[in-house]
């Protein structure tokens, strides 16, 4: 039986298209000569042609309309396929290799990158001419192009958002997760209705904005009546396979297609296959057709569980069909795929688009919401294992110890997930950041740690990858670049007159909100921009509150104020930096700050000797209050710093600690620092995870120091652990559950696993034919390890292995 | 190359001049996950009065503060050269050199490297500030019925400090574990047990000659040891399984029986490996079992089949 299974799991497995982006870019370098996507991939100009031929067509009328007969028009006219495999049907772009970019938003790094040398493979010369026609309608229009317009009235907003080594402004994270209990419970119908009654209402009552808000409502009826629609294509396409299909068994597969996509998503699910259809159809236009961003945040268990329940009851599915459906869900997360700029590559290293379900926790009542979909989720991962989507484990008192050991058993896998989430600090933290407790408590994570609550206008939005070293590094030149005399920076103190720690610190945080303030005004002055230009009718119908207030989720916020932030990059390096600081030349006073300086901007050469020193100075990671205590400064301030600038709804901003492959691709772009690292290394990964190699007290010792980093004065943080496999084999297993339960005593907000062993990393660095499906976490995420540039792997292989003695 | 000599129970080393109330400690581990029950923390006593031949850990064996020497991290700065008052260190084309013949551990060298190149293993610890390492990690002894485990080289060598060590974890509430080699008087044994919940015990070899050639000393003072604590504390007993010595059904047979006899909890069967061989270039030493294979996977399990078959939990360990 178990030869049967794994050949039907071979067989999935070898029919998923990854497209998963290579980082080509490093810094401001371009890094390695690889291929931006594996071989095969395609972008699809399918969706932008016929938002394009749709905005033709529709000059002069209402923005929201627009974009709404737009997404009509694309849902209509697009290629729909159906697999010969496929149990749930779904697709995005005119094949399965295929990845594609919203043209709306922008063209012009995608025109550069198709035309020249990395994406030259991506399109033929027929797509270079059609791309060649779309954007001669678009220059000028997108995102993008008024965004260049508003930034070039002001010189400060040209010059810092452009990526200088300090900030990267971040496209992509646009996210929010939408009521998908709200959609299986009523239908899109359901949904139409209320707009409906919002109509009529509005007609009635005559407030000054009517027309705006009667512009919106109208809007929303156009999107969801056209994915209904879509979905009945799907149901059409069924039909017409069901007709010719000689094998019985698949036909009556394929006729269930047809009944479930008449069905849903336009009326309510009532069995469990129902419900994951109408849970794809709806996430495939919310978060990738209408407007293509990360994340999903769906709580898995706790809305599939009672579909699932009846469906046993009922006696209509066994549980080995309905894990056999998940895994055919958890594909169409899996085949997503996005066009990244070169740019960014170097953030997402590796990554398709980041998705995640989430199970466990507590729901708004505070119970746990364990069930059977919980552990079914985990037993397809076992059956089939995939990049995305990642799944994320909520971890609370009332957990139960089976559903721990089970993640354990995933984890052990390399997988790198679930991680794990803390609801003892989260839940307290999202209070503290103006969220009611009801909501508090239905937090969910939508990709990374991004923090959300599924319904709620929330439209998480990380403003920019914030290299913290580097204001450090700014602080010791007074914000001026040594290379050009440039003035970059804030104009801070002499080093050479700092005379303890304290004076670093200010400098420091000084820097931090010198570079604060140019990315909130960048941030701020875009996303007015989004506000006005692209609007989300799709995703707005689907968020709880839009079309009661009758506008589109860009114009409004909900009253808990989680939504803006910047991701902590290389937080750990500052806080070893300052210790080191702190004991060689203000406590033992074997270098003065001066000399330090001049040796940093020399790379260490010929002070190798004072490198040892700085590097044997203590670090985080070790449970040594001496340097943890300053980490904690470290991160609190900063945090304190961010939070007082404030978004355009009035929202303070926060740190976050969902570095992605930033730790990486950012620190080539800051020098030498003076925890010895050397110009160009990579930081330590996440927030909280201690430089590669300099945790030597174990992973207990590494638990002891995060728990000194409070969640509630700071952020929601990432910490990254390594582990060799045997470490969750046999009677270890029970070990490392009690090493979990003491993770969320300490009150750690997050942690993950990548379970690997170095050799085999190794190994398939050498021989990445060998090990193409090797997966490894990398930072908040994981990827295939053979998609990682050869300097990120080398970074991968370098951090600390958890072996147990 | 220096030789090493099990040291003389309970005798100061000459060059152990600040003994007072502090222990002689070469590690303390974190997350140790084989010396007793959960997540533990295992502090090692430097100083052993057996000198068996295929110890992983042989700077435990000496009662003094040593250098340990890591080539990969040197830096070629020299500064050892100048440090070292008797001219026991030189550069050659082959890197830097010591004469361990001459060396006298005065640990200058290790004081002035800046990259750890050369360090000095053993360090003096007192009683509190052993205890606040062990403290660090209560949480996961609580959630995992871990604790403490004192090890060795022998620990019972440093009686004294050992039973205060154990008293003020016993004190403290954190599970306490002894891990001997039972080749100590028993008075000193006697003293630390009160404040002991679990015993390890290697057992070597149950014939004494074979004892000796192995580890320098006899068993009968061990094997008698092992029977009366087994009357009075838990115990469970290892055997390091090592080829071509001690792994002999017969022997095999003979250890169980006697585990069986004093009624031992548990049987640990520690596998032969060759980790700590690369330690004694290091400490300027020539490793003893140079060439010898761990045993394989089916000479373990039959060693497993064979104390099982006297009713007894086997463990295998790493």
């Amino acid at each position: 039986m178990g030869t049967a299974k794994s050949e039907k799991v071979e067989h999935l497995n070898e029919k998923i298209s990854i497209k998963a982006v290579r980082n080509v870019r490093r810094g401001q370098e371009t890094e390695g000569n690889q291929e931006i996507y594996r071989p095969g991939v395609k972008v699809c100009l399918e969706r932008n042609s016929l938002l394009t031929e749709s905005y033709k067509m529709t000059e002069g009328e209402p923005t929201v309309i627009r974009q709404a007969k737009a997404l009509e028009h694309v849902l209509l006219n697009m290629t729909i396929y159906i697999r010969d495999w496929e149990k749930i049907v779904g697709n995005y772009a005119s094949s399965p290799d295929a990845v594609f970019w919203p043209i709306e938003q922008n063209w012009k790094s995608v025109h550069r990158l198709l035309h020249g040398d990395e994406g030259k493979a991506l399109v033929d010369d027929a797509g270079r001419k059609e791309l060649d026609r779309i954007v001669e309608y678009w220059g000028g229009k997108t995102v993008s192009d008024i965004r260049k317009r508003a930034f070039a009235g002001s010189p400060d907003l040209e010059k810092y958002w452009v990526y200088e080594g300090t900030m990267l402004w971040s496209q992509w994270s646009d996210q929010g997760v939408p009521n998908y209990e709200k959609v299986l419970a009523i239908g899109l119908n359901g949904i139409i209705r209320e707009a409906e009654e919002k109509l009529k209402e509005l007609g009635k009552r005559l407030p000054f904005d009517y027309i705006q808000q009667k512009d919106f409502c109208e809007a929303v009826i156009i999107v969801l009546q056209a994915s209904i629609k879509w979905a009945e294509r799907y149901a059409v396409k069924a039909e017409e396979i069901a007709k010719e299909e000689k094998d019985m068994e698949r036909r009556k597969e394929i006729e269930e297609v047809a009944r479930i996509c008449r069905k849903v998503p336009a009326n309510p699910a009532s069995t469990f296959r129902e419900a994951l259809q109408s849970f794809i159809l709806v996430h495939l236009i919310g978060h990738q057709i209408e407007f293509i961003t990360l994340g999903c945040g769906i709580r898995f268990d706790m809305i599939m569980e009672p579909f699932f329940q009846k469906d046993i009851a009922d006696g209509t599915i066994t549980r080995a069909e309905a894990v056999e459906l998940i895994k055919h869900t958890r594909i169409h997360l899996e085949e997503l795929g996005q066009m990244y700029s070169p740019t960014t590559t170097q953030v997402y290293g590796g990554v398709q688009v980041l998705q995640s379900l989430v199970i466990g926790g507590v729901d708004s009542e505070g119970r746990d919401v364990t069930g059977e979909t919980s552990y079914m989720l985990l037993d397809s991962v076992l059956e089939l294992q995939t990049l995305q989507p990642s799944i994320v484990l909520r971890v609370h008192d009332g957990t139960p110890k089976e559903l721990i050991l089970k993640a354990i058993d995933v984890i052990k896998t390399g997988v790198g997930y679930p991680s794990l989430q803390n609801d003892k600090t989260l839940i307290p933290l999202m209070m503290k950041w103006n969220c009611p407790l009801e909501d508090a408590r239905n937090y969910t994570i939508s990709g990374c740690v991004y923090l959300d609550v599924a319904g709620k206008n929330i439209l998480r939005r990380n403003a920019t990858y914030f290299s913290l070293p580097r204001c450090l590094w700014w602080a010791l030149h007074q914000g001026v670049n040594p290379k050009n005399g440039e003035q970059y920076g804030a104009p801070t103190q002499d080093p050479a007159g700092f005379e303890s720690i304290d004076d670093v610190m200010d400098a420091y945080l000084e820097q931090v909100r010198f570079f604060m303030d140019k990315q909130v005004r960048v941030e701020n002055v875009t996303r007015s921009i989004y506000a006005e230009q692209y609007p989300r009718p799709f995703e707005s119908a689907l968020t709880d509150g839009c079309i009661e207030c009758g506008q589109d989720l860009r114009k409004w916020r909900y009253q808990g104020r989680v939504e803006s932030f910047s991701i902590a990059v290389g937080p750990t390096n500052v806080a070893d930096s300052m210790a080191a600081i702190k004991k060689i030349v203000f406590d033992e006073k074997r270098v003065s700050m001066k000399k330090l300086i001049e040796i940093l901007e020399k790379n260490w050469e010929g002070n190798e000797d004072l490198r040892q020193i700085m590097l044997a100075a203590p670090k985080f990671g070790n449970d040594d209050d001496y340097v943890d205590m300053i980490a904690y400064d470290v991160h609190r301030r900063t945090e304190e710093v961010v939070e007082q600038f404030s978004d355009t709804y009035g929202s303070d901003f926060h740190l976050d600690g969902s570095a992605v492959s930033a730790t990486y691709g950012l620190s080539l772009d800051t020098p030498a620092t003076p925890d010895g690292r050397k110009d160009g290394d990579g930081f330590a990964d996440g927030s909280l995870s201690p430089t590669p190699g300099m945790d030597v007290n174990g992973p207990t010792a590494v638990l002891k120091s995060c728990s000194k980093i409070d969640t509630l004065t700071t952020y929601n943080h990432l910490l990254n652990q390594k582990f060799t496999p045997q470490f969750l084999e046999g009677a270890n297993r029970e070990v490392f559950y009690n090493y979990i339960k003491s993770w969320a005593d300490l009150g750690i907000s997050h942690v993950q696993f990548n379970v690997v062993d170095r050799e085999t990393l190794i190994e398939a660095q050498k021989n990445p034919e060998k090990q193409k499906n090797l997966i490894i976490r990398v930072a908040g995420y994981s990827a295939y390890f053979i998609d990682l540039s050869k300097g990120l792997q080398d970074h991968i292989i370098e951090r600390t292995e958890q072996a147990f003695r | 190359m220096k030789n090493v000599e099990p040291q003389e129970i309970n005798v100061v080393s000459s060059k152990d001049p600040e003994n007072n109330h502090k222990g002689l400690v070469f590690n303390i581990q974190k997350f140790s996950l084989h010396d007793g029950p959960g997540i533990r923390t295992t502090v090692f006593m430097k100083g052993c009065s057996l000198a068996c031949r295929w110890c992983s850990n042989p700077e435990s064996m000496n009662r003094y503060r040593e250098i340990m020497i890591y080539d990969v991290r040197c830096i070629g700065c020299k500064k050892c050269v100048e440090a070292c008052p008797i001219g026991a260190i030189v550069f050659t084309e082959r890197g830097r050199e010591i004469d361990w013949d001459r060396c006298d551990n005065c640990l200058e060298c290790a004081r002035v490297c800046p990259s750890k190149a050369i360090e000095c293993t053993g360090d003096y610890m007192t009683i509190d500030e052993v205890v606040k390492k062990v403290e660090d990690d209560r949480i996961f002894y609580e959630n995992s019925n871990g604790g403490m485990t004192v090890s060795g080289g022998e620990a019972l060598v440093q009686s004294k400090f050992v039973r205060e060590l154990l008293k003020k974890c016993r004190e403290k509430g954190i599970h306490t574990a002894l891990d001997t080699t039972g080749n100590a008087p028993w008075q000193d044994i006697e003293s630390v047990l009160e404040y002991v919940d679990l015993v390890l015990m290697d057992i070597k070899h149950m014939d004494t000659e074979m004892h000796k050639k192995g580890t320098s000393v006899e068993n009968e003072l061990i094997l008698g040891n092992a029977r009366k604590i087994a009357k009075r504390v838990r115990i469970w007993i290892r055997i390091p399984l090592i080829p071509d010595y001690n792994d002999s059904e017969a022997n095999i047979i003979r250890v169980a029986k006697f585990a069986s006899d004093i009624a031992a909890e548990k049987v640990s069967v520690l596998p032969y490996h060759d980790l700590g061989s690369s330690k004694y270039p290091k400490l300027g030493r020539v490793y003893p079992m140079e060439g010898t294979t761990p045993p394989t996977e089916e000479a373990v399990e039959r060693v497993r089949k064979t104390i099982e078959s006297f009713g007894l939990e086997v463990e295998i360990g790493r």
